[in-house]
């Protein structure tokens, strides 16, 4: 069966009125395809709902367009230009490696030789590779000599090896930097290779890769160097490679592991000793510009790398001590480069279309609708964002763009058989999970372990993200999930008749307060889970100065993340970066001394644990997760105070809240949040409707809540096991409500948005969106209130 | 551990029953769980099931241990309309593959069906000291961590 015949992307995420968006298409077959923008109203397809609705608008770019295939080349390297001085006679290449598959199962999607360092294509030129038994293996032309030793995966080894024009003498060194007692010694070997070093023009130098290609193929241009296919993708890393223009002796060698060294001679020369400086070609130094897309040459001829779809850096290096944490303090044991066959930071596809969006179009959600005669079709999303200073309206909806990306592509359903454990039930995939399942170039998620199973740790939205669609149900909910899921809410606001503005949290990124503080009232997705530092802050600083705020979900503010700024020439936050530190719910974890993000080199992982408590953020913070069925809420006594209880005009106290839903069948579901004064929550907090006990043994407690394994945490035991429906206060007029479940819009457009939950939101909306602050708490409800000490019933015999 | 009993077996005739009542009455929901809704497709009210019978709870856990090698899924072929179950590969790059020709109209239906499929695939006790193999110590057993 053949899935997704299109996909695209866009070069932007929210574009404005009167600026361009670039679409790029993959159209593998058909001859020619539809575009057209449309206006995304509701894209869940389930029955019981108001089902899939777009508007089209009659977009000048709307049309028929010949159909191209476009190819992603995926998988990270480094690699400098043909360059004349690295054409030697003679050779001698090093450099630490920690190899992660060495070897591959024969089917494994980019089984055979990896390169390491290389400047070989096609049985001409030299390099050391990984050869497909797992050993490593020195190339010269044609002739080949391996040790025969296959490497240990996921340890460190020192490789080297040298060619003598003169005398024909190749000497290939394996040395294990871990050595067990019943390890085999790995001598070198040598052999005598009749054959003088001849390069085809036009070889790049290679790190963790080797020229497999010069290619004319249009396709070939979304290549680096364009033209040039890069092979031979190496899963590892590696840490200071080194390319001499002699044979060294394995004294020099030794020597030549200090690297370029200026300062150890008053001349300065590039080189650990005089003589040795004379031979280095590049001596590379990854330690140097972590934050960049550059790898560092200190050799004399500044052949700096150019690193090639993001691999993971800030990573431990040979020498790394287990005393530092923070590369910062100590780069020179981050030298480590970790690349993997399947990293991608730029599609870099042809332009298929554009569209120049009108001044005046209103701010929404839209996509480019991609179809084709034989039933193909795929959706670019993109909204339409105003520019700061021209909002049009009083509500601002904040699209969770880094959200979505770090679920970009998620393979969860077909990598980790776990995930049935973890949603109770045999996963559902949909057609985008099985072109993705063959497809391993379109890259990940941050959900995800690159294939070579390590922590996926950086999404770009330069390539297709399939996740990002329509008429997509996830398998964690089996239902909408992120996107789909946030146009429960969208399709509620334009069925209800609100003016809103679309803002993403890019724009409230690079923005700041200046983003936010034109509107009344500022409504999150549905599970806004990954948030970047200055987002953050300028919802802390929305909210002091009066601003209202919506939680229209669970699980938000919970991961660090930053924008890589090696990728801001190519527009705002293009390559977001997240660690799976210590704690919270990962489905990889990061390696020790790992937990520094390479971009801002600011410390990853929990905001949690960064002293930014989820629950400051709306007043409610994660308290679990189950991915089975939902439920629904009951008010509770605070809701009929007075500060809250305009909130429940027209819905009963005994009424069910939300049992009913698009979403696992109730408003409550997936993953919750309750309040906690403790974590955050502020003490005026008012709990109004709680699903505690309601939930299933597939709901757990988030294992950062507790410290000790013990049974009793799930949803039919653990009274934290809920979700609260929570209101407070902030000065100057704000408040903020959260709703506390990823489940709950889902409950919104239920009989067309004729409902009880519809009710509460509408109240809520049509109070947060008025003109000037809140109306002032009675002086009752000033009060002081501590964090652990609340007004229990036997305090109140005290007073 | 608590072993998978046979197909044939009055446990088994039990849960498949239990697991089948359950399963039925969820048709509707955007979700699943084995667990019997009070009134089919609806939430509100969910009993029995994973819930009360701890045999049928704790086999379900050791097949949805399973590592991804192997394992049976749902493919969605045609939104809202057809699914059919498919075989994970475990290898990246290489796709699920159809296993069985059956179409469904309904995206409950299958879990049943893969349910009666691992009654007959898994064994009896795997997981006991004498299914030791040197896999265990690399994590190659048939329990999956997240």
């Amino acid at each position: 069966m053949t899935w997704m015949k299109i996909t695209g992307y866009a070069d932007k995420f929210s574009v404005h009125p009167g600026d361009t968006i670039k679409f790029f298409v993959n159209c593998d077959g058909p001859a020619e395809y539809q575009a057209e923008i449309v206006k995304m109203i509701h894209a869940d397809t389930n029955p019981r709902g108001p089902g899939f609705i777009e508007e089209s608008i009659k977009a000048a770019c709307d049309g028929t367009y010949k159909g191209m295939k476009q190819e992603i080349y995926s998988g990270s390297y480094g690699f400098v230009v043909d360059k004349p001085q690295f054409c030697v006679e003679s050779v001698t290449l090093q450099c630490w490696i920690w190899p992660t598959t060495p070897k591959t199962h024969p089917k494994y999607w980019k089984h055979g030789a990896q390169g390491l360092v290389t400047k070989w294509h096609d049985g001409k030129g030299y390099g050391l590779f990984i050869n497909e038994e797992g050993c490593v293996e020195f190339r010269v032309n044609d002739q080949v000599i391996t040790t025969g030793a296959p490497l240990r995966d996921h340890a460190w080894h020192f490789v080297a090896a040298s060619f003598d024009a003169k005398t024909g003498e190749a000497i290939l060194y394996h040395e294990p930097q871990i050595v067990y007692a019943l390890d085999p010694e790995i001598e070198p070997v040598t052999k005598k290779l009749a054959t003088k070093l001849a390069y085809t023009p036009g070889t790049p130098t290679v790190i963790a890769g080797y020229c497999g290609a010069l290619s004319d193929a249009p396709q070939a241009k979304a290549s680096v160097p364009a033209g040039v296919l890069i092979k031979g993708h190496y899963n590892g890393k590696i840490d200071s490679p080194r390319i001499s223009n002699r044979a060294l002796s394995r004294l020099e060698i030794e020597t030549m592991k200090l690297g370029a060294q200026p300062g150890l001679s008053e001349r300065r020369n590039s080189g650990p000793t005089g003589k040795l400086s004379e031979a280095i070609v590049a001596s590379w130094d990854f330690s140097d510009g972590i934050n960049t897309l550059a790898g560092k040459d200190k050799g004399p001829y500044l052949f700096h790398a150019t690193i090639v779809n993001c691999p993971t850096r800030a990573m431990t290096g040979y020498n790394w001590e287990g005393q530092v944490f923070d590369w910062k303090t100590a780069p020179e044991q981050y030298g480590a480069v970790h690349f993997h066959d399947d990293d991608i930071d730029d599609a870099r596809w042809a332009t298929s279309f554009e569209w120049t969006v009108p001044k005046g179009t209103s701010s929404k959600f839209y996509a480019a609708k991609l179809t084709s005669k034989d039933g193909g079709e795929d959706y670019i999303p993109f909204w339409v964002v105003p520019r700061v200073g021209e909002e049009t309206a009083k509500i601002a909806y904040m699209v969770p763009t880094i959200s979505y990306m770090a679920y970009a592509n998620e393979h969860l359903a077909n990598n980790a058989g776990g995930a049935e454990l973890l949603v109770y039930r045999v996963p559902i995939m949909q057609q985008q999970n099985m072109f993705l399942s063959e497809h391993r170039e379109y890259g990940g998620s941050i959900y995800d372990t690159h294939t070579d199973g390590s922590g996926l740790c950086l999404s770009s939205r330069l390539r297709p993200i399939l996740s990002i669609r329509p008429k997509y149900d996830h398998f964690l909910a089996q239902a909408p999930w992120q996107y789909p899921a946030d146009l429960h809410m969208i399709y509620w606001l334009e069925k209800k008749g609100y003016e809103y503005d679309i803002i993403t949290d890019e724009d409230v990124t690079y923005d700041g307060l200046a983003r936010l503080e034109k509107y009344n009232v500022i409504i999150t997705g549905s599970h806004p889970e990954h948030n970047s530092g200055p987002q953050l802050d300028a919802l802390h600083n929305y909210m002091q100065r009066g601003g209202r705020f919506m939680y229209m979900g669970a699980d938000g503010w919970y991961w660090v993340h930053s924008y890589h700024p090696g990728y801001d020439g190519l527009g705002r936050g293009i390559v977001t970066e997240m660690r799976r530190c210590e704690s919270g719910i990962r489905t990889w974890r990061a390696d020790p001394g790992e937990y520094y993000h390479q971009g801002t080199g600011e410390l990853g992982g929990m905001w949690r644990f960064r002293g930014r408590y989820l629950h400051t953020i709306a007043g409610t913070g994660m308290s679990s997760e189950g991915f089975d069925i939902s439920t629904y809420y009951s008010r509770t006594p605070e809701s009929n105070d007075e500060r809250v209880a305009w909130a429940f005009e027209g819905i009963t106290y005994d009424e069910k809240l939300g049992n009913f839903g698009l979403v696992g069948g109730g408003a409550a579901g997936t993953e919750l949040d309750i309040v906690d004064t403790m974590l955050g929550s502020p003490p005026h907090t008012l709990v109004v409707a709680t699903s505690a006990g309601r939930h299933t043994e597939g709901y757990l407690l988030v294992m950062e809540d507790y410290g000790f394994n013990q049974q009793g945490l799930d949803g039919t035991q653990h009274p934290r096991v809920r979700s609260d429906i929570a209101y407070h206060e902030t000065p100057n007029g704000g408040a903020s409500f959260a709703f506390s479940s990823i489940a709950f819009c889902g409950a919104l457009p239920w009989n067309n948005g004729d409902n009880n939950i519809s009710t509460l939101v509408g109240n809520v909306l049509n109070r947060f969106m008025k003109d000037g602050p809140l109306p002032t708490p009675s002086p009752a409800a000033i009060m002081h209130r501590g964090r652990a000490d609340y007004d229990q019933p036997m305090n109140k015999a005290r007073k | 551990m608590i072993p998978i009993p046979r197909k044939s077996s009055p446990d088994a005739k039990r849960m498949i029953d239990e697991h089948k009542d359950c399963i039925d009455s969820m048709k509707g929901v955007a979700g699943n769980s084995v667990l019997k809704c009070a009134t089919p497709g609806d939430t509100t009210t969910v009993t029995g099931g994973i819930h009360e019978d701890f045999q049928l709870n704790r086999v379900l856990l050791r097949m949805r241990a399973q590592p991804a090698k192997g394992k049976l899924v749902v493919v969605c072929t045609e939104v809202e309309k057809k699914w059919r179950i498919a075989r994970l590969s475990g290898i990246r790059g290489v796709p699920p593959e159809f296993v069985t020709d059956k179409v469904y109209d309904n995206e409950q239906d299958p879990q049943h069906d893969i349910f009666l499929m691992r009654l007959e695939e898994f064994a009896e006790t795997d997981g006991f000291p004498e299914h030791f193999r040197e896999g265990w110590k690399r994590r190659d057993d048939m329990w999956t961590v997240t």
